[in-house]
């Protein structure tokens, strides 16, 4: 009897510590907090085909590509009005202070969106960075890793604030299309780094 | 009266000696002189490992590479990244390669002092000369900014320097990177790294309350009391499995900052990804991946506690 409610009293605690990192939200908090959990659902379906752990669905990528698409850009800044932050929100004041380079990345997000969804076609290209001789990030190039020179790597020349995802020139929906579907949801991902890193505060 | 006053000055004098001492002590080793040629861009690729990047380079105010000025706010008191560009002023550029070397692999500056640990260097004292070379040919390729050192700001007794002398004899480890006989070679490179250069313990290892990491109880147990208020998750191998990483998807989120749940990272790691992982090779993110995911072997590696105090 007694183990029961405390197995219940346990239980109830666990649900309550699972509910509680979205719950007490309510209106455009609630609205972006559901919109990232929907992105964040598209990712986890994807994710293990990019990671070679399941097979590749071009389908599946261009239905995730969608829903990033559709929480993107003005879609994502309209649910961030201005000091719509503290608790439970996870926003950070920085999100105000730089706006536009928060609306850049969420613009970047819907580019990225629609050049995988393009790109979803072109499926998989192996990177060959298994043998020495690609140390040094041979294989294809993402945005990541058209600077790996090392001179431009370490902040020669054109300086290093273009590394930061997020800084760097943003490539059109025509150039993404060509590329492989791996890179492009890298490149998709990383712009979520990069959104997180800036704007959300550390859990 | 005359007594006590006689004691309390022998006692000053006694402190003031001990003190004299401890400034005297001397910390660190002369440089051998370093010969081999440097190449850039496996410097550049170590200095991305090993966060140089990250946490020399302010991106929230926009200064420029390397130049420093980042935040790091302790217990102890707030420090702010150096400048490391070549300046001859207010960067390295004055520095000889030996200065670098003992900066990088003792954490002692050209003038003989102690750096605080905030500088990971505790992590980097295994670096070849061939490394040490290579990262100081890919600093000269760096642009040189007039940018001016912001002072610490720490309370007493923190901001006295001498106060780290004990401190590195008491807390100051060789970097366990050691290779395993009898491990894979990839397991042994992901050591070299996670261990080494990469300084996952920086911020995964829990510390005391001095600021020494706690090997025996907090080995990759996270931390919850980091610079700024953050907190790190554990990534001991049980957790790791616990919370869904396998091999294949800790390798991709270091290029890519996702996590199997299907959020990406953000804070320190995200950071971490964007200015340091994602340029590895994917070989190295495996590396990584596979010396976190792999419990026993780190078990067969373990090194033996008389070796590991310096």
């Amino acid at each position: 009897m007694k183990l029961t409610t405390l197995t219940l009293t346990l239980a109830a605690t666990v649900f309550a510590a699972v509910a509680l990192a979205h719950s007490g939200a309510t209106g455009v908090v609630k609205e972006r907090m559901d919109a990232m959990d929907a992105m964040g659902h598209a990712i986890k379906r994807v994710a293990p085909m990019f990671q070679g752990e399941l097979g590749y669905d071009a389908d599946a990528v261009r239905e995730a590509a969608e829903t990033f698409r559709s929480h993107a850009g003005e879609a994502m800044t309209r649910l961030f009005p201005k000091g719509s932050n503290g608790k439970p929100s996870e926003a950070m004041d920085t999100i105000w202070r730089n706006w536009d380079e928060f609306a850049a990345l969420a613009e970047r997000l819907g580019t990225y969106a629609e050049g995988l969804s393009l790109a979803a076609g072109n499926g998989l290209v192996e990177s060959g960075g298994m043998d020495a001789g690609a140390l040094m990030g041979g294989g294809f190039m993402t945005s990541g890793e058209t600077m790996m020179g090392g001179a431009a790597m370490m902040g020669a020349g054109s300086g290093m604030a273009g590394m930061m995802v997020g800084h760097e020139p943003m490539m059109g929906v025509e150039h993404l299309a060509e590329m492989p579907a791996n890179v492009v949801f890298e490149m998709v991902s990383q712009t979520c780094t990069a959104c997180h890193t800036r704007f959300r505060a550390d859990k | 009266m005359g007594l006590a006053i006689r004691a309390g000055a022998a006692v000053i004098a006694a402190a003031a000696a001990g003190l004299a001492a401890i400034s005297a002590w001397p910390v660190g080793k002369a440089a051998k002189p370093i010969t081999v040629a440097g190449d850039v861009n496996r410097g550049a690729y170590l200095a991305r490992a090993s966060g140089c990047i990250a946490c020399h380079t302010n991106f929230d105010e926009d200064i420029a590479p390397l130049a420093g000025g980042v935040a790091l706010e302790t217990p102890f008191g707030t420090l702010y990244s150096p400048n490391i560009t070549p300046d001859p002023l207010h960067g390295i550029g004055r520095w000889s390669i030996e200065d670098f070397a003992r900066a990088v692999r003792q954490g002692v500056s050209p003038d003989g002092e102690p750096y605080y640990p905030t500088f990971t260097y505790p992590f980097y004292g295994n670096f070849t000369d061939q490394e040490i070379a290579d990262l100081w040919a890919a600093f000269q390729t760096v642009n040189p900014v007039a940018e001016p050192d912001r002072p610490r700001d720490m309370p007493f007794p923190f901001n006295q320097r001498w106060t780290l002398k004990p401190w590195r004899l008491a807390f100051l480890d060789a970097p366990r990177t050691d290779p395993a006989e009898d491990a894979e070679p990839l397991w042994n490179r992901g050591r070299e790294l996670v261990e080494g250069a990469a300084h996952c313990g920086a911020c995964h290892t829990g510390r005391n309350i001095l600021g020494g990491r706690d090997h025996d109880n907090q080995h990759f147990r996270g931390n919850r009391d980091l610079p700024g208020g953050n907190k790190s998750p554990a990534i001991d191998t049980e957790t790791l499995e616990m919370r869904g990483w396998t091999v294949a998807n800790l390798a991709y989120s270091l290029k890519t900052g996702l996590k199997p749940d299907g959020d990406a990272f953000g804070g320190g790691m995200g950071e971490i990804v964007l200015q340091g992982t994602r340029f590895l090779s994917d070989q190295d993110r495996r590396a990584i991946a596979i010396y976190l995911l792999d419990a026993h072997g780190a078990e067969a590696a373990k090194p033996k506690a008389e070796t590991r105090k310096r």
